[in-house]
């Protein structure tokens, strides 16, 4: 080699000169984080003071004030089960009728197929009005009925029944064929053949409508009015002192118990969640 | 046990028609196999029995019960996939008893009609492997095994073999002709390779565009084929089919004779001068017992003959005789003329 | 030994079913889909239809009494009260400053981790992280991060000898502020599917106009750009109909202010019908926010049927 840089060199080089770049990119994406969850350990005093990543003392108490402040412990569960009942009714509901349109014959189904469409490219605005009213109508304001109803039934369960119909028409017709001699009824079918070779699949729908749920805040904002019936979006907003001023160091401990464990599911999980979303390909 | 009745079935897929009034009678114990080119509908007959796809008109019976509009499990039928259709979360016991089960057999039958239908196969080693981890002869044999054990009245392989590779179909082949034997059940079986019709079959449905060509016993395909397309697609190598006028040297024709046919192992090569007619060897494919040629006769028309042994180079000019007995006379529509209508 | 089987096990029905095959199947077909269709009719169907009536309606909340109006709803907005073209100009903003930064960003992210390298998973997962971070919870902390004097942002840029402005209690930099935060927390979601798009791209293309001489800028210029044509029209109407849905983001991080300078559709419906309970006001502006996300659809369905 000339006197200069070998190949090898100069191809490292390069490479960290990238690797740097990416890393400065990459900060206003990490850093919310880290502040978040170190401002949640500060005191009201300091989180204010002179910027450090690192609190001067860790206020610990921080996150047991978030828990009397308000029922926050309630609210982090109805947010929990209300995911949880959503990704269940939804990937049961979306599946089944993405099975009739992937695989069943009947007269309608492009129709049906088209009426479901269109539904996904109207933003929720537009129908919340009138949805408002009907939840009214029957009894439910200030329940997490809305809640679940209104996302399951919702762009979030259409956008499940097209992955799933999409899936299924990948998916070998033969198996489920064999499945009918075997003696299955079509329900049978579906449920003992169709799904179990269906999982990454539902595992997609399972993930973005978990998520989808766990993040709603529209809805909840409208529907809910009870402290003690808030879903987590709405609780972290609430932490404030008596003028309505934030209390940074209540929100931001809170906001990062609503934060890290879906980041650390995501950091496990993190190929099959984007892959999710990729399926998916829409939303935001 | 049953026998198998169609009566001009029609199958339409949106406006294609797909079936054309099929009729077919299937006596019970026979083996029948339903052979064409892609496309002919073969495949989708047997789907019409299994109850898979629906009838869109005509009647279908199994036994003596009409089955139209009986559904797949409820027709005494069992069906063979091409692609075996295994359950891949079952190991093979349970892909082999899923059926009993769902039908709600006994536990202790179950496993005896599984524990019967493993040592016919000889799967007994495999019960509790899953379909990854088995060959694609044992897959096969699993998917037998899991038609056996509802002991069905009737059996349906749809192309059961084009996934092997060619020794284990010849293996399977046997294997299904044993089977056949042994349960005397009726089978129907569609292929698109004539050999293994040949070899299998009681008697052989040769399909075309919907429509049966011809039905027959393979000896009867063979030697006395309705039309020129069956005595075409059964044979191999397949038979020449000369203008009446080429083929002139061969003798008498009856009367209304438009081509006449005669199969490349019934020609045999002579001198030059000696043949009833004669051309010119231009390719000589040696394949070890035989040889294939491709002679251009002096017509024009080019002619395989089949011949023992050694054989001439290309370029070689040769006498070709024709075995009188097993020429075949078709009229212009393609339409077979009979011998009895040879005139003197 | 034969197999003669002493109960055959498949069952044998005598009785003449009452059902085709055909009949039976849609009615599966039916009944699988019918709880999707029911929930499809009383959820969207229905409040659509409402949604119309309420627009040409007058509401009195206090009597619950609805009075027909005709089109005096829409009036009001187009033609009589000054904030609705402040709201669409608003919206229009931060559609024409969040859209092309997204895109711009999202591709050159994906143009970057779409070959693979050490830590490619790493930077893929950091730039994705925010998209399943819940909206409320980005808003929280960038709402914090960009407070007035004390906020990190202005205490970075002192340390520099910059002073910053008061982000979000100044119109202008408010609507920066909300668009540029809104673009860090979505833009992984388009770097994903335009890096699934890149790596669908057949290697097979660069290396042979690699070796016609092609540098990176024509290889992008005249084949990778062009192959990614129908992507970036897909992704191009999503994020736009996406930025005409921002509700929860404004709604945490400005509030629609100050001085309503971030008062978007979404929100502003949100206003007039929950909170200052203008039914059919807030009907009307619905329905003007269903044709202009309709008007995209078609525009994209008529490029992409250009398209292909």
């Amino acid at each position: 080699m000339t006197g200069s840089l070998t190949q090898r060199q100069l191809r490292l080089v390069k490479q960290v000169c990238w690797t740097l770049s990416l890393c400065i990119v990459a900060v206003p994406f990490v850093f919310p984080f880290l502040w978040m969850i170190s401002s949640g350990l500060k005191g009201p005093s300091e989180i204010f003071g002179r910027p450090s990543l690192i609190p001067t003392a860790f206020r610990w108490s921080n996150y047991l004030e978030v828990f009397s402040y308000q029922p926050f412990a309630a609210q982090y569960f109805n947010s929990l089960y209300i995911a949880v009942t959503v990704t269940v009714l939804t990937l049961f509901i979306s599946s089944l009728a993405g099975y009739a349109l992937a695989r069943l014959r009947f007269a309608g189904a492009a129709l049906v197929a088209l009426f479901l469409v269109s539904a996904l490219m109207v933003p929720e605005e537009v129908t919340i009005i009138p949805n408002f009213f009907l939840i009214r109508w029957l009894g439910l304001s200030d329940t997490h009925w809305p809640l679940i109803l209104l996302p399951v039934f919702g762009p979030q369960g259409i956008v499940g029944t097209f992955l799933m119909r999409q899936y299924f028409l990948a998916l070998p017709k033969e198996l489920e064929e064999a499945g009918k001699m075997d003696g299955l009824s079509r329900f049978g079918v579906w449920w003992r053949i169709a799904l179990p070779m269906s999982r990454p699949a539902l595992a997609a729908v399972a993930i973005i409508t978990f998520l989808n749920s766990w993040n709603l805040f529209l809805e909840p904002l409208i529907f809910i009015s009870s402290l003690e019936k808030f879903t987590l979006p709405l609780a972290l907003s609430n932490f404030t002192d008596p003028y309505g001023s934030p209390l940074w160091h209540l929100q931001l401990a809170a906001t990062t118990l609503a934060v890290v464990p879906i980041l650390i599911v995501y950091l496990i999980a993190q190929r099959q969640i984007i892959e999710s979303f990729a399926l998916s390909g829409v939303k935001g | 046990m049953s026998s198998l009745t169609l009566r001009n079935l029609k199958k339409r897929f949106g406006r294609v028609d797909v079936i054309r009034g099929v009729d077919l009678d299937v006596a019970d114990g026979e083996f029948v196999v339903f052979v064409g080119p892609s496309g002919c509908g073969k495949s989708t007959l047997l789907r019409m029995i299994s109850g898979l796809e629906d009838v869109t008109a005509g009647e279908l019976r199994i036994g003596d019960r009409i089955v139209n509009e009986v559904q797949p499990a409820r027709r005494g039928v069992a069906m063979v996939f091409q692609s075996y259709a295994l359950y891949p979360h079952l190991n093979v016991r349970d892909n082999m008893g899923f059926g009993l089960k769902v039908r709600k057999v006994a536990p202790a039958e179950r496993r005896q009609r599984v524990k019967e239908a493993a040592a016919l196969l000889k799967l007994e080693a495999l019960l509790d492997r899953f379909p990854r981890e088995l060959s694609g002869g044992q897959r096969q044999r699993v998917a037998i095994g899991r038609a056996i054990v509802g002991h069905p009245d009737v059996f349906l392989f749809d192309e059961p073999l084009s996934n092997l590779d060619a020794e284990l179909r010849v293996h399977m082949r046997s294997e299904i002709a044993a089977l056949h034997k042994r349960l005397g059940n009726t089978m129907i079986y569609v292929t698109h390779d004539q050999v293994e019709a040949m070899t299998l079959a009681d008697k052989i449905v040769v399909l075309r565009d919907g429509c049966i060509e011809q039905v027959g016993s393979p000896r009867e395909l063979y030697e006395r084929p309705d039309n020129v397309f069956v005595a075409q697609f059964i044979g191999s190598p397949k038979m020449n089919i000369l203008p009446a006028a080429s083929a002139a040297g061969f003798g008498q024709q009856p009367t209304g004779t438009a081509h006449v046919g005669i199969r490349p192992e019934h020609l045999s090569l002579v001198a030059p001068e000696k043949g009833q007619i004669s051309g010119k060897v231009v390719i000589s494919e040696y394949t070890g017992a035989s040889s294939l040629l491709h002679i251009t006769i002096d017509s024009g028309e080019t002619c395989l003959v089949l011949v023992d042994g050694d054989a001439p180079e290309a370029d070689v000019e040769v006498g070709l005789v024709a075995d009188f007995g097993n020429l075949h006379y078709f009229d212009a529509d393609g339409t077979a003329l009979r011998k009895s209508q040879v005139s003197g | 030994m034969t197999m003669k089987p002493a109960t055959g096990v498949t069952v044998r029905g005598e009785r003449a079913p009452w059902l085709t095959l055909k009949m039976r199947e849609a009615i599966e077909a039916w009944l699988f889909i019918s709880p999707t269709l029911a929930g499809f009719l009383i959820f969207f169907a229905g409040p659509l239809v409402a949604v119309v009536w309420y627009s040409l309606s007058e509401w009195n909340l206090l009597s619950q009494q609805a009075t027909f109006v005709g089109l005096a709803n829409y009036n009001d907005a187009l033609f009589r009260n000054p904030d609705f073209w402040l709201v669409v100009r608003n919206s229009i903003v931060f559609a024409v400053g969040l859209v092309p930064l997204n895109m711009a960003l999202a591709l050159a992210l994906a143009l970057a981790l779409s070959r693979r390298f050490r830590g490619v998973v790493f930077f893929r997962t950091v730039f994705f992280a925010p998209v399943v971070t819940s909206a409320v919870a980005w808003a929280i902390v960038w709402k914090f991060l960009l407070q007035g004097e004390a906020g990190f942002v202005n205490q970075l840029l002192a340390a520099i000898g910059i002073q910053g402005p008061n982000w979000l209690r100044e119109p202008d930099w408010a609507m920066v502020a909300v668009i540029v935060t809104r673009v860090i927390k979505m833009v992984g979601l388009n770097m994903i599917l335009y890096i699934a798009a890149l790596q669908a791209i057949p290697r097979d293309y660069e290396a042979a106009a690699r070796l016609e001489g092609a540098s990176n800028w024509q290889i992008f210029r005249m084949i990778i750009w062009p192959l990614l044509g129908p992507t970036t029209l897909v992704i191009m109407v999503i994020t736009t109909i996406g930025s005409f849905k921002v509700f929860d983001h404004i709604y945490l991080m400005t509030g629609g202010g100050p001085e309503n300078g971030t008062l978007v559709l979404a929100f502003y419906i949100y206003q007039q019908g929950f909170q200052f309970f203008d039914v059919g006001y807030a009907s009307a502006l619905a329905m003007i926010m269903f044709v202009i996300v309709m008007g995209l659809t078609v525009v994209q369905l008529a490029l992409r049927r250009r398209d292909t």
